[in-house]
């Protein structure tokens, strides 16, 4: 099928396919799944200039399915979410024009790269470090099968901090906390999604649980929830410049709508460091994926 | 230890009713995909290319609208359909 906007020919059920996959592991693990989908959407044959804007699209539209299927399972936390959004916005502008300046010097792929392949590195292996243990742990403890962590100091650490205006989260059964860490959090991630042209869902879905210390479930709603703002945001932006062809997304988004609610459905079966576990993988596979960009 | 005061969702130790739903949902989606490509792509598609040609900014907003609305339904349409079979959803 000839796509007109991007000038393409491309498989449909290949691109939908592509949104099957990238939806459920969206739906399951709250990420936007860019870092799968940007390359698959390449070797489709979809211009370069093309891939990030239109997965943005796809990505939005596929948060909205997921999350309203999270919600339904009351796994989104609004507060949270409209919180993080104040931090994001200006994360992302940032980030970008951080791009900016480092494009000067002329080694951006060099430096967003390892930079990208540092970050996720760190968090792949801290995330399964930590959800092996309280696997374990649960085992020879007999823990209830609830959602638990193994590192108490850095979940209650910035509950500390109690520079205000304090606010409780209740869906999150968080009691007291600074607005300040919420909107950090959403600065940190937004700057990263800008810096590096992601969705950021990698880094907030454990600063949401080790940092806030949010159950793991409600973290994966609220950070989809938080996608539909940060990739709508990013679709009208990459739009404006005329990097989004709609047609590809909306044929993307079939897929991605069953697949994101397979997905969240899915998150129904396993307990919190399980999902947590599974997701470690996410961004250890997506930093072997950049490496081989880079040359190794 | 707890990462929170509230339990997290009730968990279904069977997968039975989710692989259930999978295989409708799949089965119900083949026709709808097919459908979609027939009707509304090729139909939407000159309308997009117009307006992508015409004026970016009108072109952003159909397209973070269509994306918004095609969101929407899909959701709504599955839930409904799954709901009319009778499957835990």
């Amino acid at each position: 099928m000839f796509f007109p906007l991007s000038q393409v020919f491309a498989n449909p059920f290949a691109l939908t396919v592509i949104g099957f996959i990238v939806g459920i592991l969206g739906g399951f693990f709250g990420v936007g799944g860019g870092f799968l989908a940007g390359p698959l959407l390449f070797w489709t044959g979809v211009p370069m200039n093309f891939v990030v804007g239109t997965d943005l699209a796809h990505m939005t539209g596929k948060s909205i399915v997921a999350t309203r299927r999270h919600r339904a399972l009351g796994n989104v936390d609004l507060r949270l979410g409209l919180l993080m959004i104040v931090g994001t916005i200006p994360g992302i502008e940032i980030g970008a024009q951080l791009i900016e300046i480092v494009d000067k010097t002329g080694h951006v792929d060099y430096i967003v790269g390892y930079t990208y392949v540092v970050i996720l590195t760190v968090i792949g292996l801290f995330t399964g470090w930590e959800s092996i243990r309280t696997i374990r742990k649960k085992r020879t403890d007999r823990l209830p099968a609830k959602d638990v962590l193994d590192i108490e100091h850095i979940e209650r650490r910035p509950r500390l901090f109690k520079i205000p205006p304090l606010i409780s989260l209740p869906v999150s059964g968080v009691e007291s906390i600074s607005i300040w860490s919420i909107i950090f959090i959403g600065f940190f991630t937004g700057l990263l999604a800008g810096f590096l042209g992601v969705g950021g869902g990698f880094a907030r879905l454990p600063m949401l649980v080790y940092i806030i210390g949010v159950p793991t479930h409600v973290a994966v709603g609220t950070d989809l929830f938080e996608i539909i703002i940060s990739a709508g945001y990013g679709t009208i932006t990459h739009s404006l410049k005329g990097n989004v062809d709609i047609m590809i997304a909306l044929t993307m988004l079939l897929g991605a709508g069953i697949g994101a609610q397979i997905g969240a459905m899915g998150t129904r079966y396993f307990s919190g460091p399980v999902i947590r576990l599974l997701f470690s993988i996410l961004p250890l596979i997506a930093a072997a994926l950049v490496l081989l960009r880079l040359g190794f | 230890m707890s990462d929170s005061s509230t339990s997290p969702p009730k968990q279904d130790p069977s997968l039975q009713p989710l692989l259930r739903s999978i295989l409708l949902e799949i089965a119900i989606y083949v026709p709808v995909v097919a459908a979609y490509y027939w009707l509304i792509l090729r139909y939407a598609s000159d309308k997009f290319t117009s307006l992508y040609q015409d004026s970016l900014a009108r072109y952003a907003i159909a397209a973070i609208l269509a994306i918004v609305i095609q969101g929407v339904l899909l959701e709504m349409l599955t839930s409904w359909l799954l709901r009319r079979f009778g499957l835990r959803h």
